[in-house]
């Protein structure tokens, strides 16, 4: 192996061990997934929430904002204790991450639709679920789907660490790459897909984004 | 309007590619109705090889699913995921560890005996089976490289004592504060102290000690870098590390709810010698193979063991 380079030694690798690093890259893909899923499940409906709130909106967001200062590895323990050990974790990791950013552009997005549209919405007799529906939601879509865009880059990232707590995913590839003889190509071979995923994943919700945008602010 | 439309098929089409990636999913993730064997390894490669052997066979031989937790930092964890029922079957498990560090009894150097005592105590204390030794023992040792060697003269531990002030040593970080056999009992036994002492992933030593940053580090006897570096492993002639057969445990419940288990995992008894696992392990360190291809194909090379089949 010492004649080969660096990055020979990487394609010798993916040559090799193809399969497995496609399974530990939908393992590391779906478990980001889920917790940002299940995060937006919450957020947007508590988000949308205190945007008609908005004496509550302090207290969610500052809640929020304190879980988002907890170092990963130090969340990641501290749910250890309480799930164990496993993916249930990493998941539970990825969904409390998630929170802020969700619910933080939901309750901006619901923010910026002008009073003036929801008046004349009003006028036209429609209910509050109406508005909801056919007002507020449309022109704030965008911005939610930023937050999720957001939560969803900063999951691929804590997934990696989860290999910590024994979730795999190719945060696996990364550890065995420290422990390894010559472990560069490893190293390589586990941080260059994720990397790519979070890119591929911020490039196809960007492109979504776009095209949620409300045509007034569309350039 | 339509841009709610268009939200709810973008989603549509997501959870769509979602389902189709979960259903390619060898194990996927929430799979609650049919419970997988879960097994427990360390960050060592040697521990990685054997649970991915160990998830081999049990998924090649039986429908189980099985889960493979990875990565755990020490066997105090291992042990811990097993009592907490966090995992069910711990892939390397070493007597000699156990014997001091879990079960806090007296360490002894013959390795039968404290294969019986660490079994029959598990049985009786955690309801757990440790199963017969895999066939190879691994064990801490001092290594220096052969240019170290030629220098001092250096044969043995107690070799080392002379010269130790002017060395400094990368251990095992679980080793330092290990109860037993850790580095406090080491001193005592041997009486020296080396000049600093740098505690590091076991997995770095091999290649600390090859670039020179360590003058002598503590490794494992059966790690494939040993050949790879050419380094020179020291004797422990004074006895002071306990033999660490390396076995399987398996929680006893498991063993009951999976009748089928039992006799799968004593295929490997005696299978695994200690020349056997260096390979393995050297495949792993050193030809950039993963645990689960280089698992996969010894196994298929012993045709999973299966009674009758052609060695």
């Amino acid at each position: 192996m010492t004649d080969l380079n660096t990055w020979q030694q990487l394609i010798y690798y993916f040559q090799h061990n193809g399969s497995y690093v496609l399974r530990q890259f939908s393992q590391h893909f779906l478990i980001s997934i889920y917790g940002v899923l299940i995060a937006a499940l919450l957020g947007i409906p508590l988000g949308i929430f205190i945007a008609h709130r908005k004496k509550l909106s302090h207290v969610i967001i500052g809640i929020a904002n304190v879980i988002q200062t907890v170092p990963s590895l130090a969340m990641l323990s501290i749910i250890m204790l309480g799930l164990g050990l496993g993916t249930r974790t990493v998941i539970a990791t990825v969904f409390l991450y998630s929170l802020l950013p969700i619910i933080k552009n939901t309750y901006t997005g619901m923010e910026n639709v002008s009073d003036n549209i929801i008046d004349s919405g009003i006028g036209m007799g429609m209910t509050n679920w109406q508005l909801l529906r056919l007002v507020e939601l449309p022109l704030s879509l965008a911005v939610i789907m930023a937050g999720i865009r957001n939560a969803l880059v900063v999951a691929i990232g804590i997934t990696a660490i989860g290999a910590f707590v024994g979730a795999g995913g190719l945060g696996d590839i990364i550890i065995r790459g420290t422990n390894a003889t010559n472990g560069g190509a490893l190293i390589l071979a586990g941080a260059l897909p994720t990397a790519l995923t979070a890119i591929i994943a911020d490039l196809t919700l960007g492109f979504i984004q776009r095209h949620l945008e409300a045509p007034q602010t569309r350039s | 309007m339509s841009k709610i439309r268009h939200f709810i098929y973008c989603c549509g089409l997501l959870l769509g590619s979602l389902l189709l990636l979960s259903s390619c999913h060898s194990n996927g993730l929430g799979t609650r109705q049919s419970q997988p064997v879960r097994i427990s390894s360390l960050s060592t490669t040697e521990s990685q090889v054997l649970a991915n052997i160990l998830s081999e066979l049990i998924t090649h031989e039986t429908h189980h699913k099985v889960t493979l937790i990875n990565n755990l930092g020490s066997s105090t964890v291992t042990h811990e995921s097993l009592i907490r029922g966090d995992a069910d079957i711990a892939a390397s498990r070493y007597a000699g560890t156990e014997l001091t560090g879990t079960l806090k009894m007296k360490p002894t150097k013959d390795s039968k005996k404290a294969q019986q005592i660490v079994k029959k105590a598990f049985r009786e204390r955690y309801d757990q089976k440790w199963f017969p030794s895999y066939g190879f023992a691994d064990t801490y040792a001092f290594m220096v490289t052969q240019e170290t060697a030629q220098k001092y003269h250096l044969e043995t531990f107690s070799d080392l004592g002379k010269v130790a002030a002017k060395l400094t040593a990368g251990v095992d970080s679980v080793w330092v504060n290990h109860e037993g056999d850790g580095y406090p009992a080491f001193k005592h036994t041997y009486g020296y102290d080396f000049k600093k002492v740098a505690p590091m992933q076991i997995g770095l030593v091999y290649s600390a000690l090859a670039a020179g940053k360590m003058d002598v580090v503590l490794g494992y006897s059966t790690d494939g870098r040993i050949k790879s570096y050419d380094l020179k492993v020291l004797k422990d002639d004074r006895h002071f590390f306990p033999p660490y057969d390396a076995s399987v445990v398996a929680t006893n419940q498991i063993l009951k709810q999976q009748p089928d288990l039992a006799p799968l995992l004593h295929r490997l008894d005696g299978k695994i010698n200690l020349d056997t696992m260096q390979t393995l392990n050297f495949k792993v360190d050193n030809d950039l193979l993963e645990p689960a291809v280089v698992a996969q194909q010894f196994l298929q090379e012993h045709h999973y063991f299966r009674k009758g089949a052609a060695k």
